[in-house]
């Protein structure tokens, strides 16, 4: 096994666990399993055998959800920008619009970085932003345990 | 027991923080609270703790350590064991007794009179002497006030919050629009804002921004580098871990054959490593009980347990009777666990198919759990 292969597995295993300590609570931790088990043939065995068998019904229905959630929160922002027609004078108008282009930049951003980022509104994101950065502070955490006391033991094996 | 450790799993990190803030503004009260209303769910709550520390050697366990950790340096509190777990039996009965105080002095007052209304509240507050109640009478002043000043509207509005501090905002700003649109959206970005702030204590570097714009490209970064942070710690573990094989191998047999009371499953292995383990050591495989394995149940755990009584192959057979000492030697079970995860993949990744003993093994260790 060469050592990107070990690599790639060790952070897969990592990542589920991580997962599975949310006990599929929060979206993130859903999506991230749900992510491993339909990428490739190996990792769908291990994804089964490090979280038991995760019921492909509810994959299903989650599944569901999710489009239902797009596609409210597209009927909201159409509502939001009829809305949005009102007296402004223009370089207020401007500054506005430059400030929400920018917010909207970064929230892709975030998006892309959450795993099931895709399908939150904003007030979920910010919510699983908060589980999930406090979720990989303890990943962080436990690997650097994890490699300190390899090194160690490597240094004096008795 | 297997209740409590749910709500401890589902319960979010928003819960947990907001819940912290209460107790930190009501700590002075928290004696008075504690005998009086929630003595037995923080003991449930003792109790879930005690079983997470029971089970061990599982990463699950690890992970929980270290939110309790994170948590007790973000916010300094009295009592770390109540802080982490309380949230989930004191949030849900507060919404419940917040409209039980408005009918109650509401018959004194048209029976008896205006001026009673005073007398009343204190009243009710000696009954239990409580800082949850304190708040009860809180949000019923409120929303007294409330209903004499504002249209039906917002009242359905505020209705769906339930929270004090969303309607007074709400309230504050009446005179700008009033059609339910805007006043949702209003809502919504209170909610955002909100949880930007818990965000903002919980970013490092993040407290003197201001601007949402800059805030987002702070959390953008963190969450970047921890990404790659664990990105490079897998890699380096990748690394280290061949030579650690071998010198665990080593070990184990200079330290784990003469101890007979090791336990571990006896399953069938689909790698070169194991037949070459079962050749060396066909003792140890026959001695294989299940008993050391199911000792603590968390539903949490249950995929992690799984993988330890997975296939086990050398090391990992030292590292797992190193779990006896989960207390004194963290770092060599945290180990111990990681080895058997990776040891695990490798086998799966070798051999797609498994013997069926070793099915039959994971039934078996199933069956034990549904005992317990």
């Amino acid at each position: 096994m060469s050592l990107s292969e070990r690599k790639k597995a060790i952070k897969l295993s990592a990542d589920l666990a991580m997962a599975s300590t949310r006990n599929k609570a929060t979206r993130w931790s859903r999506a991230l399993i749900a992510n491993a088990s339909s990428d490739g043939n190996s990792n769908k065995v291990l994804t089964e055998h490090v979280l038991g068998s995760s019921s492909p019904s509810q994959r299903v229905r989650k599944s569901f959800t999710t489009y239902s959630h797009s596609v409210r929160i597209r009927s909201c922002r159409n509502i939001l920008r009829r809305n949005r027609v009102v007296h402004r004078t223009k370089d207020r108008v401007v500054a506005c619009f430059a400030a929400k282009k920018l917010v909207q930049k970064r929230t892709r951003r975030l998006k892309s970085l959450l795993p099931g980022g895709k399908s939150m509104d904003d007030v979920c994101l910010v919510e699983e932003t908060l589980d999930y950065i406090q979720s990989l502070r303890a990943q962080v955490e436990v690997m650097r345990c994890l490699v300190t006391a390899s090194e160690l033991m490597i240094l004096n094996p008795s | 027991m297997l209740h409590c450790a749910n709500t401890l799993g589902d319960m979010t990190v928003l819960e947990r923080m907001k819940w912290q803030e209460e107790e930190a503004f009501c700590s002075g009260f928290s004696s008075v609270f504690c005998s009086s209303s929630s003595s037995s769910s923080s003991l449930h709550v003792h109790d879930s703790i005690m079983l997470a520390a029971e089970s061990g050697s599982a990463l699950a366990e690890v992970v929980a350590q270290a939110n309790v950790q994170a948590h007790a340096q973000a916010h300094v509190s009295p009592s770390i064991s109540r802080t982490f777990s309380c949230p989930p039996t004191l949030v849900e009965p507060d919404p419940k007794p917040k409209p039980k105080p408005k009918p109650k002095p509401k018959p004194t007052d048209s029976s008896i009179g205006i001026k009673k209304r005073k007398p009343d509240n204190p009243k009710f507050v000696a009954e239990n002497d409580s800082s949850k109640d304190k708040r009860i009478k809180v949000g019923a002043d409120d929303g007294e006030s409330k209903i004499t000043g504002h249209p039906n509207r917002e009242e359905e509005d505020t209705k769906q919050n339930s929270k004090v501090s969303d309607y007074i905002h709400v309230r504050a700003r009446r005179g700008q629009a009033t059609d339910s649109h805007s006043l949702a959206e209003r809502v919504r970005r209170e909610k955002i804002s909100e949880r930007m702030k818990y965000l903002q204590d919980l970013v490092p570097g993040c407290n003197k921004i201001t601007g949402k714009a800059g805030m987002l490209d702070e959390i953008i970064n963190y969450v970047q580098s921890l990404q790659r942070q664990v990105e490079f710690l897998s890699m380096k573990l990748a690394a280290v871990n061949p030579r650690l094989d071998f010198s665990v191998d080593d070990l184990f047999h200079k330290e784990v054959v003469p101890a007979c009371s090791v336990n571990f499953p006896n399953m069938g292995v689909p790698s070169d490593i194991t037949n070459y383990l079962q050749f060396n050591l066909p003792q140890q495989q026959q001695i294989a009980s299940y008993g050391g394995l199911v000792t603590g149940i968390n539903p949490s755990d249950m995929g992690l347990r799984r993988t330890i009584s997975a296939p086990v192959s050398m090391p990992e057979t030292y590292l797992h009777s190193s779990s006896c000492f989960t207390q004194t030697l963290p770092s060599s079970t945290w180990e111990g666990d990681f080895q058997n995860i990776c040891n695990f993949d490798f086998d799966q990744a070798r051999s797609p198919s498994f013997p069926s003993q070793f099915f039959s093994g994971l039934v078996e260790a199933g069956n034990l759990k549904m005992e317990m």
